[in-house]
């Protein structure tokens, strides 16, 4: 598998925190979801946006630009979730025949023949509290809010739950047994 | 009276050529991939905002409303004063859960909770509504032209369905958003003119209009009439017509692909904000413009023609100066084809992912899928075309769109609410509602004499009461098809995992819910106009 690039996070702190609050969170953290990217374009041509999925969502983030916006480190402290599966090459261009279909003005543009790159999407997390805790995600790279990203987010917040509480078990068998 | 000159022929053509020109530059011929994108994502909210308005409305209400107004004053403004407390309902239930759930079609939705027989027989209503609505939207188009030139309404019917279809087909022009805020700007325009050529023509101005106005009850747009045979009560209004509207913004696949299409929850809420706060005011600017054209018909001792849906058009072709009529004629052409085009377009995604695509040819090529939809926009076009030859018995066009949507949206608004709101309901249930729902509404408005704005709200009251109570006769759904309509989040365990990272994550402050703010705004708004009107009425009673 080809290796996973790393999209630089371009929403700052404070940005996020402004947008998270617009959307009613009262606290946040940066986190990176792990996805599947396809080039679109001209038939033989360059890419010029990126369709974003993974094979259990029913429809892809869009991302604009010639180039991903890679970033060359790899995050290591942050929140990764990584849970997904890659799309099926057959499963992408029905996924993009659907958003043509809807969008009449992207026709002629189609997904290349490339395999899709895995790559770590920054995003930011909002945790907001009402009568319950609510999760808003939001992407690092435009601020936008991504609800389709929600049942993998919190399949991975669930993981991550787990492997702490175990990891605090762990921790505190060892205490004892010291 | 100058008529349609030779000048006006030719700012009508220049004008249309001008906006395919545009259409075709910046909405297919685009050399740079990245242009595709990037041309929908730099233009600012409040333009895509209008340009939806453009899509929805603005022909029909050109056309129709100023006959509306002619006939029964501001009494009809009812029917659209639910607008803002729609939009509430739209922003904050229907459109983040259409969003989270990734569909293209609505009714996607309602296979993922009912199964697919559901989901076919909710699109096949959508299919018929739509497609006789778009009937009525081919009309107004072809009976500007048959003004215009005098020849038959039946072929200008035939010639705008030509060209409708043919330049669906071809791509459409309705992807070029700054050409729908134009043709927006261009009826705006000849609306303001109108008012102003009319009110200069009389020799008391604006007392004369005030006077008739007051002395016929035409600003009596507030009756509180609790009769449910009179039509334009303000409970019809607020009861049926919040329903209509509400089925109409939430359930129509035509008017929620744009909102299923925006980059966000908060870009989608923001187009429907713009329709939340325009559309009563641009509803009152044309009905005000019936009520000076009644002014200046008794004036002036004139007949007014049989299909009020000519006043306005008539009126620009005889009063307005060399150019502007061909302007403003120009802009109700473009306006209406722009409809169209959005129209005949949802109609055939519809068909080709709803039916087409599930069972006839399952797994067909995208040029396939291509000449299919293609196909199907020709299929409906023409359909649509055989309902425009019986439009013009239907009264103001404006009703007549309205009047159709009630036929089909209440119980299709009422199986949407009972996917979301009750748990309980299945499939069993949902099938029972929509067709006991579309019965006893054309049980009710064939047998009682009731405000045909009522058919919404015994339609969506009658599909969820008999569909939750059958629901109860079989099974309850399992977790999964609730999957879409529940808050992912509410199980206890990802409560206390949401809790634990809140805790430990870096607090924000204060909230500030936008979508909270946004929807007292509209409320406020609602509030203002229903306090505007009954302060005109007041005044026009004495």
């Amino acid at each position: 598998m080809a290796e996973r690039l790393t999209l630089a996070r371009q929403i700052d702190d404070d940005t996020a925190k402004r947008r998270l609050q617009r959307l009613g969170a009262k606290a946040c953290e940066p986190g990176w979801v792990g996805l599947w990217a396809a080039g679109l374009g001209m038939p033989a041509g360059d890419p010029g946006a990126w369709l974003l999925c993974a094979k259990e969502m029913r429809r892809a983030l869009l991302l604009v630009g010639t180039q991903l916006p890679a970033h060359a480190k790899e995050p290591n402290t942050e929140l990764k979730i990584d849970s997904s599966l890659p799309p099926t090459p057959e499963a992408l261009k029905r996924l993009w025949l659907w958003e043509r279909m809807a969008t009449p003005r992207y026709w002629r543009i189609q997904v290349l023949d490339s395999a899709p790159t895995p790559l770590w999407l920054p995003c930011w997390l909002g945790y907001a509290r009402g009568r319950q805790h609510r999760l808003v995600v939001i992407s690092g790279v435009s601020g936008e809010p991504l609800p389709m990203l929600k049942p993998s987010v919190l399949k991975g917040l669930q993981q991550a739950h787990r492997d702490t509480q175990s990891a605090e078990l762990e921790e505190q068998r060892g205490n004892t047994i010291g | 009276m100058e008529g349609f000159t030779l000048f006006d022929t030719l700012v009508l053509i220049t004008y249309i050529s001008l906006i395919a020109w545009i259409g075709s530059r910046f909405g297919k011929d685009q050399h740079n991939p990245e242009d595709y994108f990037l041309g929908g994502r730099k233009i600012p909210g409040w333009a895509i905002g209008l340009s939806v308005m453009a899509t929805q409305a603005s022909a029909i209400t050109f056309i129709g409303a100023p006959g509306w107004g002619f006939e029964g004053g501001l009494e009809r403004l009812v029917t659209f004063i639910n607008v803002p407390l729609a939009m509430i309902v739209l922003i904050l239930v229907l459109v983040p859960i259409f969003h989270r759930a990734g569909i293209y079609s609505i009714y996607e939705l309602l296979e993922r909770r009912f199964g697919p027989a559901t989901r076919t027989l909710s699109a096949l209503l959508f299919l018929i509504a739509r497609g006789l609505a778009t009937g009525v939207v081919l009309y107004a188009p072809a009976l500007v032209l048959a003004v215009v030139t005098g020849w038959s309404v039946n072929l200008t019917i035939i010639i705008m369905a030509v060209l409708a279809i043919s330049y669906t087909v071809m791509g459409g022009i309705s992807a070029v958003i700054w050409t729908d805020v134009i043709q927006m700007f261009v009826l705006w325009l000849g609306a303001l003119l109108s008012i102003f050529l009319l009110v200069t023509s009389l020799p008391g101005g604006w007392g004369d209009v005030m006077a008739f106005g007051a002395g016929s009850g035409m600003f009596n747009a507030i009756d509180l009439s609790f009769d449910p045979s009179v039509t334009y009560s303000l409970w019809a209004g607020l009861l049926g017509g919040f329903f209509l509207h509400v089925a109409y913004f939430g359930t129509d696949q035509s008017q929620i692909q744009r909102v299923l299409s925006s980059p966000s929850v908060v870009d989608a809420q923001r187009s429907l904000l713009i329709g939340g706060y325009l559309l009563i005011p641009q509803m009152l600017l044309f009905l005000f413009i019936g009520i000076i054209l009644a002014t200046y018909y008794q004036q002036h001792g004139l007949t007014p023609p049989d299909d009020l849906n000519e006043l306005l058009p008539r009126y620009v072709v005889s009063a307005f100066p060399s150019g502007m009529a061909g302007l403003v004629i120009a802009g109700v052409f473009a306006a209406a084809m722009s409809s169209l085009d959005s129209a005949l377009n949802s109609l055939s995604a519809v068909t080709v992912r709803d039916f087409y695509s599930r069972y006839i040819k399952p797994n067909a090529s995208d040029a396939h899928y291509l000449k299919a939809s293609r196909l199907a926009t020709v299929f409906w076009g023409l359909y649509a075309t055989l309902f425009a030859f019986f439009a013009g018995n239907l009264g103001p066009v404006i009703e007549a769109v309205n009047q159709i949507g009630s036929w089909f949206y209440g119980a299709l608004l009422g199986t949407f609410l009972l996917a979301i709101f009750s748990h309980r309901s299945n499939a069993r249930g949902a099938i029972a509602g929509l067709v006991v729902g579309m019965l006893s509404v054309w049980t009710v408005s064939s047998q009682l004499d009731i405000s045909w704005l009522y058919n919404n709200t015994v339609g969506v009251t009658v599909s969820v009461t008999v569909g939750y109570f059958v629901s109860l006769t079989a099974p309850a759904p399992s977790r999964d098809q609730l999957s879409d309509v529940m808050m992912e989040e509410a199980a206890p365990d990802m409560q206390a995992v949401l809790a634990a990272r809140a805790d430990n994550a870096q607090v924000i402050g204060k909230e500030a819910r936008v979508t909270r703010r946004r929807c007292i705004g509209l409320f406020a708004w609602f509030c203002i106009m229903l306090g505007m009107l009954a302060l005109l009425q007041g005044w026009a009673n004495g």
